[in-house]
């Protein structure tokens, strides 16, 4: 059967690789090839790869800087920020990303997803969407690494992506995100629910029972995390002997 | 240090399968042109996209004649990965009817949930169950996990060319052969230790 | 894609450097911290101190008071030599080092001779060397065993001789800057140690996944469990956040009590008095210019600087000097007398150098590849703000 899969998470701005708090707050947490050394040397289930200044900067994604990451990583390598066109992911894909993460372009301009899946493939499209949950309980996508509202909704949004053609969707919640207090999953809940595309979970993973929650109560495919993985001992394949002690099918 | 001639068409993550050959000790060389196709000791066909576009790809660049040359007439190994896989069949159903190589009997068609939990496209980590011996999963544990990332999959019409199986929508073909042809819809290059395996034995044939 | 470095525009350190932020001004945070030094009651913090010792101290002298992790060298000297003086018993332990120097083994003496217990603490050689290569291919770090075992035998001590205070010598956060929650951290706990360790990632779980290392081999670089710390009450402090720290005045403290410094400026660096004890060292410093552009000269330019032993333009010019040299030879050893025990060839060790150099930040041909003079080494794309 098909194993549930643990992303390990690298954020990357200008030299080093990052990691916030509610989108905010950013430390540096050391260079992006030592983590891909790491993470490869784990045999992680996947990586994901985000290159967050690039959209709200109005730069490319680096190439170059992927190239080299992407001749060290022997499992599936998702690459996302500042993705804007056709060009930019055929590009990706040939400096060796598996998939490409498309954003708050994704947002500005949906069509992109469908040119995209019926170029590449719907399975090297993944739809990204950072949200965050308002006052009122409502929750609301941002784009442009949190800082631009956007009035969507993130379960209407993830329909219309899944129908356009993406592959999966990586859902980020921006409040929970580096707090390491559990995961949003009444988010991941009403987005699993809304789509029969695989759904990522990312944002507040701090104890492995966060993990399995998010795998179960949040019905999510996969889990990405960050935080739990760069500030404490807590590791990738330890996060698997607890979720297989709990009876979810992992890979080994 | 065996040659390999890893196909270029315009659609693939080349520089994937490059490296994990590389890793796996033979001397990869990313190619559409005749000379080296026919210098090569064993040929990868890599894919990812769609299967019109990239039949259309390949027949464009002729590498469909070359690579017959090669592969049928000298039986030199061939694997064909994820959408390379695919192109063996005699035609696939996605975004409507394509003919493709037809160098293993079958069609590519859309996968189908068997039950309403069940995604498409089939992503991750699932297992390979040998459905024969077959020098490809040497060292391999039956049923271990490799990585699939597609929607469609391959019907084969004879049951001899099914060397493996995984259980996933009603359970579908993992693995193709005829001889000295290979497809396997997940990607070895991306399977980290198995993947690397399964490599190492295709270039040992 | 050529960016610019920004440095600190009071000491030479760059931004590159991690967790280190440039304010408004353009000042960096770790001279924020020490500017901080001025409005520090030290008079309260040193009675702090005192309290904390008369606590811990052994009632009838049957064991000892405290911990004191030494290496050898200049801070390990003067943290000695100031719990002697606050009257206290202390148990040095040494962590052993990868590749102890001449220098270094007489300057451990030299501590002994001050009048302590001491225990050196050893771990099988075959299995540190696969440790050192595998952290220098993996995370570019040759040093990281030594780092863990750092911090991590000293607490197997408290544990085992049941002696609950640890005396560390600075807080390394404080002075050299990270971020703003950890800098009046005075306490190690075990999160701290994942947090601010500097462990780059690894774990000491990754060392299993390779050839030839089993669970029986990590004995030393196994952190205590949380039982036993808790039963001895295992605590760390920072002399650093109870005295005003300086390497240099603890250098001169030392030499006045027999610490041997090198004949000459030490290699990569600008002074002959620290990272005296393992020729290892230079690998470590030099992978540091590799990632983030700044080395060994960088760091004591900048602590001069801050006390206004040095100006900036002074330090300028002695980092574009000194630092980031390719190390052909440290402390008097060859690369390849260094490398040799790894069962590395220097060609093997340039290609890792170069997987690891970030090359965003050093000068580069046409096609992108690096540019290095006849020696090796690198350029930075610019040595100061323009």
């Amino acid at each position: 059967m098909l194993k549930v899969r643990i992303m390990p998470t690298l954020l990357y701005r200008d030299f080093e690789l990052v990691k916030g708090v509610g989108f905010d707050s950013w430390r540096g947490v050391g260079s992006a090839m030592q983590a891909i050394r790491v993470y490869n040397m784990r045999e992680v289930d996947e990586l994901i790869f985000l290159d967050i200044t690039a959209t709200r900067e109005e730069r490319d994604p680096d190439f170059e800087l992927i190239d080299d990451l992407a001749d060290e990583c022997f499992m599936p390598l998702t690459v996302g920020g500042g993705v804007r066109s056709l060009d930019d992911v055929r590009r990706l894909l040939d400096v060796g990303a598996d998939k490409v993460a498309i954003n708050s372009e994704a947002v500005r301009n949906p069509e992109l997803i469908r040119e995209v899946a019926q170029r590449f493939g719907s399975q090297c499209v993944v739809v990204s969407i950072d949200v965050r949950k308002q006052a009122s309980g409502r929750y609301e996508i941002f784009t442009h690494s949190g800082h631009r509202a956007t009035g969507v909704d993130p379960v209407v949004f993830v329909k219309e992506a899944a129908r356009l053609g993406a592959g999966e969707i990586l859902l980020t919640s921006i409040e929970r995100d580096g707090a390491m207090e559990g995961y949003d999953l009444v988010l991941i809940q009403q987005v699993s629910e809304a789509v029969d595309i695989p759904v990522i979970a990312s944002g507040g993973a701090g104890i492995y029972e966060d993990l399995y929650k998010a795998l179960t109560i949040g019905n999510a495919a996969a889990v990405a995390a960050a935080s739990i993985f760069h500030f404490t001992e807590q590791t990738p394949l330890a996060a698997k002997d607890y979720l297989y002690s709990k009876g979810i099918p992992v890979r080994f | 240090m065996k040659k390999v001639a890893i196909l270029e068409y315009g659609m693939g993550n080349v520089d994937s399968v490059f490296r994990a050959v590389e890793e796996c000790g033979a001397n990869p060389v990313i190619t559409c042109a005749e000379a080296e196709i026919k210098n090569a000791d064993c040929i990868i066909l890599p894919g990812v996209g769609a299967f019109g576009d990239a039949i259309q790809n390949i027949r464009q660049r002729r590498l469909d004649e070359m690579v017959a040359e090669r592969v049928l007439d000298r039986g030199i190994p061939f694997l064909g990965i994820c959408l390379g896989m695919q192109l063996l069949a005699d035609k696939s159903y996605e975004f409507g009817e394509h003919r493709g190589l037809g160098w293993i009997r079958g069609e590519v068609v859309r996968l189908q949930q068997d039950s309403p939990s069940v995604r498409i496209p089939h992503v991750g980590w699932n297992e390979v169950c040998p459905e024969v011996d077959s020098p490809l999963l040497q060292g391999i544990r039956p049923g271990k996990d490799l990585y699939f990332v597609h929607s469609y999959h391959f019907v084969c019409e004879r049951a001899e060319n099914r060397l493996a199986t995984t259980p996933y929508c009603g359970g579908f073909t993992s693995i193709v052969g005829e001889k000295n042809i290979f497809g396997v819809q997940f990607h070895p290059e991306k399977s980290q230790r198995a993947g690397f395996q399964l490599l190492r034995n295709f270039l040992a044939l | 894609m050529e960016k610019h470095i920004h440095y600190c525009t009071r000491c030479v350190m760059p931004e590159t450097k991690p967790d280190l932020h440039l304010d408004q001004d353009g000042v960096c945070s770790a001279c924020r911290n020490f500017e901080n030094r001025q409005v520090i009651d030290w008079d309260a913090r040193e009675r702090e101190l005192m309290s904390i010792l008369d606590r811990y101290r052994s009632k009838d002298g049957s064991n000892y008071d405290c911990i004191i992790p030494v290496s050898g060298g200049k801070d390990s000297h003067a943290q000695v030599i100031k719990i002697l003086e606050l009257g206290m018993n202390p148990l040095c332990v040494t962590a052993s080092t990868d590749m102890l120097s001449e220098i270094g083994r007489q300057n451990i003496e030299n501590i002994k001779n001050l009048g302590v217990d001491y225990v050196e603490m050893s771990v099988n050689p075959a299995i540190r060397r696969k440790i050192n290569r595998l952290a220098l291919t993996q995370i570019g770090d040759i040093s990281w065993p030594e780092h863990v075992a750092i911090f991590t035998i000293p607490i197997h001590f408290a544990v085992k001789f049941n002696v609950p205070l640890i005396i560390w010598g600075e807080n390394s956060q404080n002075e050299y800057g990270g971020p703003a929650a950890a800098v009046s951290d005075q306490v190690l706990t075990r999160r701290w140690l994942e947090e601010f360790g500097g462990l780059l990632g690894l774990r000491v779980s990754d060392l299993l996944l390779e050839d030839g290392i089993e669970p029986k081999h990590l004995i030393q670089y196994t952190y205590p469990s949380d039982v036993d710390l808790q039963r001895v009450g295992v605590t760390g402090i920072f002399l650093g956040y109870f005295i005003p720290w300086d390497g240099y005045a603890n250098a001169l403290l030392a030499q006045a009590h027999g610490f041997t410094t090198y004949h000459k400026t030490v290699e990569g660096s600008v002074v002959n008095y620290e990272n005296l004890d393992n020729h290892q060292t230079g690998i470590h410093d030099y992978f540091k210019f590799l990632k983030f552009a700044f080395g060994r000269a960088t760091d004591i330019s900048c602590l001069h600087i801050r006390r206004d032993r040095l100006t900036r333009v002074q330090g300028i010019k002695l980092v574009k000097k000194h630092d980031g040299k390719f190390p052909w030879e440290y402390l008097g050893k060859s690369l390849e007398e260094i490398l040799a025990p790894l069962d590395m060839t220097v060609e093997e060790f340039i290609r890792i150098c170069d997987r690891f150099t970030n090359k965003k930040l050093f000068v580069r041909d046409a096609n992108g590849r690096l540019v290095k003079d006849k020696h090796g080494n690198l350029t930075r794309i610019n040595d100061d703000n323009s």
